[in-house]
């Protein structure tokens, strides 16, 4: 049974899609000692919200499908069929768990080329912004001035992390990326220099990924068709189908923030005229 | 006449030798007391010409201060540096060199004044390597001798900020042939 790489696939690319629905307004990160740095005009945020509103689509399209498989695995598992070769009954839940799968994975590859299209725009708009602004118009000692910010504020704890962390409902993050970004317009907690490049690179990796899923959904397609002539479960399904369900509706504990501790704002630190 | 220009010449020799023993001595004896009074040292015999031993006085002094860790210590590195560089033992590019590097948040190592890509990608593997080098230096400077745990986190988070933004950089850059 090879579905494992394929669904191993679908789960990355699960992890990767809540960064690309970031936020639905335009931001631009301060730079302290140079000109404005724009990284998120309108046209890089019309597609994020497109690519983002697929990745809800996807969210709501697979969540009844999840659904179903989770209530035929926990039949499955109290009709003590694991091991239980012959019995009718058992290869009848079986047969029904692959073809539920089987539908999990159809319904990925139908949103799969919409998707595609909207990532890869993403990642080409964001690539144009942080070449333009970032590589060209910024020096290193900007970059380094506007990763700093003139004085940072103290962080909420409860910030949502970046780069793939599992634990919350999708669209939950999305929400919580929404108010990441927000903040912003009251002054920086992180640069959007970081926001932007975690991004792009979980872009570059979702777009790798779907193109993967895409080859490996005919082929784990057409196993599992195999399979229900055999009526065959495998553990690697119901693992597979668990982890998805973790990703999509966060039933594990939340990351840890990537930031480190903040900067508490309090009594006047001492400035040497040799500062930069 | 020779003979007596001979013996004036030993002594002199010898007078002389015993004058560079007794100043590499003096330069080289270790700094004592606290961070002040370690400074205080340091300035006189910098006064006294024993300027070649600056970069082992700021080392010495980092140790005391590590010894004796305070908030105030920056300030006092700094009016240190800048005195050297008054008195033109060091130019103003290797005080400000020195004490950011040591008691500054940010690094040294990322500067320039041309844009990202054309200066930091190229060699954007250095640059890392160097502001990980610079990193264990503020560990010592903000950190242990001036117990700033803030600051030096700080300076931790914005390295990893910087390559982060630095690997999307690059390679947008590289994806728009620079």
């Amino acid at each position: 049974m090879q579905l494992r790489p394929s669904l191993d696939s679908l789960q990355r690319l699960l992890i990767a899609l809540p960064l690309i629905a970031l936020t639905t307004t335009s931001f631009a990160a301060p730079n302290s000692s140079g000109p404005v740095v724009r990284l998120f005009p309108t046209t890089v945020l019309e597609d994020i919200r497109e690519t983002g509103q697929v990745a809800a689509d996807m969210e709501n399209n697979l969540q009844e499908v999840i659904h179903r498989l989770d209530l035929q695995q926990q039949l499955y598992t109290e009709s003590l069929c694991q091991g239980a070769d012959g019995d009718q009954g058992c290869d009848r839940i079986a047969k029904q768990l692959g073809a539920t799968y089987l539908e999990m994975l159809n319904a990925m590859s139908d949103r799969l080329p919409e998707m595609e299209h909207a990532v890869n725009s993403t990642r080409a708009s964001l690539e144009k912004r942080l070449r333009e602004e970032l590589g060209q118009r910024t020096t290193p000692t900007s970059l380094q001035n506007a990763l700093l910010g003139e004085a940072t504020p103290a962080v909420k704890q409860d910030k949502p992390a970046l780069r793939g962390r599992s634990g919350v409902r999708l669209s939950d993050r999305f929400k919580q990326y929404y108010e990441l970004v927000a903040t912003h317009r009251d002054g920086p907690g992180q640069s959007l220099a970081v926001v932007a490049a975690d991004i792009y690179l979980d872009m570059e990796e979702a777009s790798a990924l779907i193109a993967a899923t895409q080859q490996e959904i005919a082929r784990a397609s057409l196993m599992e068709q195999l399979n229900q002539s055999f009526g065959m479960i495998t553990p690697e399904m119901a693992a597979v189908v668990g982890g998805v369900k973790e990703i999509l509706f966060g039933e594990s504990a939340g990351g840890a923030p990537i930031a480190s501790p903040p900067y508490v704002i309090g009594e006047t630190p001492f400035v040497s005229p040799l500062a930069m | 006449m020779i003979r007596s220009f001979a013996a004036a010449l030993t002594i002199a020799l010898a007078l002389s030798a015993c004058t560079t023993t007794e100043n590499t001595s003096y330069c080289a004896a270790p700094l004592t007391g606290n961070l002040e009074s370690a400074i205080r040292g340091a300035e006189s015999r910098l006064a006294d010409g024993c300027t070649y031993h600056f970069d082992s006085y700021f080392q010495s002094l980092l140790s005391t201060a590590e010894n004796n860790p305070d908030p105030a210590n920056p300030m006092l590195f700094s009016d240190f540096l800048m005195g050297a560089q008054d008195r033109g033992i060091i130019s103003q590019r290797q005080a400000q060199s020195l004490y950011n590097r040591y008691f500054n948040v940010k690094f040294v190592s990322l500067q320039g004044d041309y844009n990202t890509c054309s200066q930091t990608c190229p060699v954007r593997d250095q640059v890392m390597s160097d502001m990980r080098a610079e990193l264990h230096d503020k560990e010592m400077g903000l950190l242990r001798a001036s117990a700033d745990p803030q600051s030096f986190y700080r300076a931790d988070n914005l390295l990893k900020e910087t390559e982060l933004v630095l690997e999307a950089t690059c390679r947008a850059c590289d994806a728009g042939g620079r």
